[in-house]
């Protein structure tokens, strides 16, 4: 065990009532013995009082809401939201969504998602942390010009090209805990000009260079100087040039985030993030309405949540391009080695039911590609319309007249997994294809799929929105899981048909014909039948719009990656 | 008394290290590798096997629980793989809120469940009485901790606005407050942080406690229905004693010794409901954090969080094991 434990210095003193949040350890002032103040900041009304004392039904009658806060307190404007716990705080360092989602509160990369027309792209970039750039002739070295006068939280001072080229080689050098060096793999090395200059040379030109700088998973920047004075702390010690500095975390309870007032893009209006720790989705929903979150990120985004958030005047905030569901079919496993019988497959599945049924009208939409749209390179591709008779004859015509039947198929019991594998279970069974679904729970998902034990492979997930690291990650033959060489990569469907041209849309330059090889790619999957799309499923929080605001029109006015937020300073507390 | 406390304290010693190496082979079987757990689908072989030796996963299996056995008895128990946090600090912490939990909920469990249990066998031959009390406890059997939780927080929560949704209440301030001698020096505050804890504590408690004492009230019924048809409370009655000196001096001392059994029992079942209660009530608590653990195959937090739910069962079954000689005189210490 190389990492040193993290001393739990932090208070557990959480609450979201809107009523009694009277959390004595932040807000018992010496001076005034026993007086609470709530989240927001006011004092414990009269009103909530008498029903905190009834509700107790205590001795300890008179100590509570007595006295008024100072002013300031009680104008400060807290964001409460309702999530799941981050597992550290390093950006480096974690795959959780919850995580992923916090970071974007704290940490900016060079570069940033482009404001085009009053909404967020992922298709073009502009400056961030680095101010221009430029790209030698051959394609290979990057010069970053980084914006001066930017600081660090906490006093940890002014971000340099130091920082820079830290955050990158710890990642690269693979530094236990370190999760994203492989998205980094294309550098060869980083060189410091000036405090302000970088160089990043590159192995071979990379096409999405730009967009690997963003301040997502490996391009956040943070601080070298905090890094090596917290070493393995820096965990719950996270120092970024963000809208919002970390204050503390009480486990699982909640972590307190508060607004920086040397933000370079100026001091947020919100005061304060209390990120709160509730597993429960049910829970959540109860909060918004009870007033005690203003924002979740939920779970899972169910018809009866979006009716429940419908109904209680708030509004679903839809990220586009979100997370895909779909199926990869592994073509060397009998009897899906034969085309036919992955035809019949596809014949067999009625996509638009499943998402229908578990993303009813604009909660999701059907997958029209194995690359998702809002992904450079996406191109509509065309499956096998659903069609049990054709898929029966497709299974008579490869010698299984009758079907057949897999036994012990493996599916997670966690998210969208079970829901689909049910539906897909029924669907399959009307043309003779029997599944005995084996329902274990995710880490023993994960661990049977890169065993090759499912014949066909339920999948999801968000990535850097380009066509070669999502295509790259499911279909290229380096990534085929082998139990016997250990690679646990993720080509379930054992495809073999585009590795080159992944390599050669690696190098090319030229954005058209980038996208041309990209429609190539597809053509071959489509043509080969290995992967099978379900549903498109826009990243989704629910928010009370009358204390919250965003600039971006809820129905995808903002493409993001794990967070749903790309400008998390944008937010504003209304009342 | 001392020898008996001593010998079965010695005799828990192996009950430990059978249950906690249990744990420990039964986690390293469960499929799941904790790396792939926590580095995705974007890990290379590479990375992962370099987790794999930062964690000191690599070594034989035989090592690391030796490895694993030696730090316990030093009550160092590692870290957790996924947030970094010292396991025995973090199980210190996450501790006292499940205790309160399953203290106040077995108070809840023990005011409704037990007399209603010997109401219930008393008045065995009114329907009237006894029909709806035992459905009371058929509720309570039948209907998930869960559901209950979320019905509650509706009710109370959000429609009543009377007690809180989320949190555990500041239990850690208090906990200070009486390890630093505080709560004398500062009473009024101590008072309130007490009464903040016991406010977050009402709703999780009638609902676990709620559940549970269906269960105490159905096993109490039927330990008073053993004791009352027993003669000497036919002698009892034959001397003319009145029917409440029958019942409290003779009969609800006997049931005690069954009643005890049961609770025993009733702490496991109570320390499995809290999972469930502190998720619908976003508490904190070992409960959830057992769950998590297991499911990030978060293996040292696993192991310590199982190993104090191991040592609470084994100390309340030698506590119970006294109590029997406390409330029946006829049982001795051999």
């Amino acid at each position: 065990m190389n990492d040193r434990p993290v001393p739990l210095t932090v208070v557990l003193a959480a609450d979201g009532s809107r009523c009694a949040n009277h959390t004595p350890a932040e807000t018992r002032s010496p001076s005034r013995p026993g007086s609470y103040h709530d989240e927001r900041g006011k004092p414990m009304s009269s009103r909530c009082a008498p029903r905190w004392l009834l509700a107790a039904f205590l001795t300890i009658l008179s100590v509570g809401g007595l006295v008024t806060p100072p002013p300031a307190e009680a104008q400060k404007k807290v964001v409460n939201i309702a999530a799941k716990e981050p597992d550290a705080l390093d950006p480096h360092t974690s795959i959780l969504g919850q995580t992923q989602a916090i970071v974007r509160f704290m940490y900016r990369g060079l570069t940033r998602f482009a404001i085009k027309n009053g909404k967020v792209t992922t298709a073009e970039v502009e400056p961030d942390l680095a101010e221009s750039w430029t790209l030698s002739p051959d394609g290979t070295v990057w010069t970053f010009r980084l914006r001066k006068g930017v600081q660090f939280h906490k006093g940890f001072g002014e971000f340099t090209a130091e920082d820079v080229k830290f955050s990158f080689e710890r990642q690269m050098n693979r530094t236990p805990g370190t999760r994203f060096g492989v998205n980094l793999e294309v550098i060869k090395a980083i060189e410091i000009v000036d405090p302000h200059t970088v160089q990043i040379a590159l192995k071979a030109f990379d096409p999405i260079f730009l967009l690997r700088m963003v301040g997502y998973q490996q391009g956040y920047i943070v601080s070298k100087k905090a890094v090596e004075r917290f070493g393995d702390q820096y965990k719950w010690n996270p120092v970024g040039t963000g809208p919002f500095y970390f204050d503390r975390h009480s486990p699982r309870e909640k972590v307190v985030l508060k607004a920086f007032d040397k933000f370079t893009g100026g001091r947020p209006q919100i005061d304060e993030v209390q990120w709160f720790d509730v597993p429960e989705d049910a829970t959540k929903l109860i909060g918004l309405e009870k007033g005690t979150f203003d924002l979740l990120y939920p779970e899972a985004v169910t018809a009866d949540f979006a009716d429940q958030v419908k109904k209680m005047g708030a509004v679903i905030d839809r990220r586009g391009p979100g997370s895909q569901e779909r199926f990869y079919i592994n073509m060397t496993k009998p009897p899906f080695d034969d085309i036919r019988v992955r035809r019949a497959f596809m014949h067999a599945i009625d996509r638009k039911a499943i998402k229908e049924t578990l993303y009813p009208g604009d909660l999701g939409r059907v997958a029209s590609s194995c690359l998702p749209d809002g992904y450079f390179g996406h191109i509509p591709m065309t499956f096998p319309e659903y069609n049990p008779e054709k898929a029966r004859k497709l299974l008579t015509e490869a010698g299984l007249p009758n079907g057949f039947t897999i036994k012990n198929y493996f599916i997670s019991k966690s998210f969208f997994y079970p829901k689909v594998l049910t539906l897909a279970q029924e669907q399959l069974r009307k043309v003779g294809i029997i599944l005995e679904l084996q329902v274990v729970e995710h880490a023993t998902y994960h661990e049977n799929i890169r065993k090759n034990l499912d014949p066909f492979v339920l999948y999801g997930g968000t990535r850097i929105t380009d066509a070669d690291p999502w295509l790259s990650l499911f279909f290229d033959s380096k990534e085929i899981p082998d139990p016997a060489t250990g690679n646990k990569g993720t080509n379930f469907a054992h495809y073999r048909g585009i590795d080159d041209l992944l390599a050669a849309g690696r190098v090319e330059r030229d954005v058209k014909k980038r996208a041309a090889i990209y429609a190539e790619t597809q053509k071959r999957i489509e043509r080969d039948l290995v992967c099978l799309p379900l549903s498109d499923v826009p990243g989704q929080w629910a928010r009370n719009p009358k204390r919250v605001s965003t600039p971006f029109d809820p129905d995808y006015g903002e493409f993001s990656l794990h967070y749903s937020y790309n400008y998390p300073e944008m937010l504003k507390v209304l009342n | 008394m001392l020898p008996y406390l001593v010998r079965r304290l010695v005799i828990a010693v192996p009950m430990l290290l059978g249950a906690v190496s249990i744990v420990f082979f039964a986690l390293r079987i469960l499929p799941g590798d904790p790396c792939v757990a926590m580095m995705g689908d974007q890990a290379t072989t590479e990375a992962l096997a370099d987790c794999t030796k930062s964690l000191g996963l690599d070594r034989p299996l035989l090592v690391q629980y030796l490895d694993y056995l030696w730090r316990s008895v030093q009550f160092d128990f590692g870290t957790s793989l996924r947030q970094g946090y010292p396991v025995s600090e973090y199980i210190g912490r996450m501790f006292p809120h499940t205790l309160v939990l399953v203290m106040a909920s077995a108070v809840v469990a023990a005011l409704v469940g037990i007399p209603i249990g010997i109401v219930s066998a008393l008045k065995r031959r009114n329907p009237l009485i006894d029909y709806p009390l035992r459905i009371f406890a058929l509720l309570g059997l039948s209907m998930p901790v869960f559901w209950l939780g979320i019905l509650l927080l509706i009710v109370f929560s959000l429609r009543l606005d009377l007690f809180p949704l989320i949190g555990g209440g500041d239990l850690d301030g208090v906990l200070a407050m009486i390890r630093s001698g505080e709560f004398l020096s500062h009473p009024a505050d101590f008072l309130a942080g007490v009464g903040d804890v016991l406010y977050h504590l009402t709703l999780p408690a009638l609902a676990l406690g709620f559940t549970l004492a269906a269960t105490v009230s159905r096993l109490s019924r039927s330990a008073m229905l053993e004791v009352i048809s027993q003669d000497y409370i036919r002698t009892a009655r034959a001397k003319g004693q009145l029917e409440r000196a029958v019942v409290y001096k003779h009969a609800f001392r006997n049931m005690m010794v069954p009643l005890l059994t049961i609770i025993g029992l009733f702490v496991a079942i109570a320390l499995t409901g809290t999972v469930l209660t502190e998720t619908v009530f976003t508490r904190p608590g070992l409960g959830k954090m057992l769950v998590d653990a297991i499911g990030a195959r978060d293996y040292p937090l696993a192991q310590g969080a199982i190993t104090v739910f191991t040592m609470i069962i084994i100390i309340v079954n030698v506590v119970v094991d006294m109590l029997y000689a406390v409330v029946d005189p006829r049982i001795t210490f051999k």
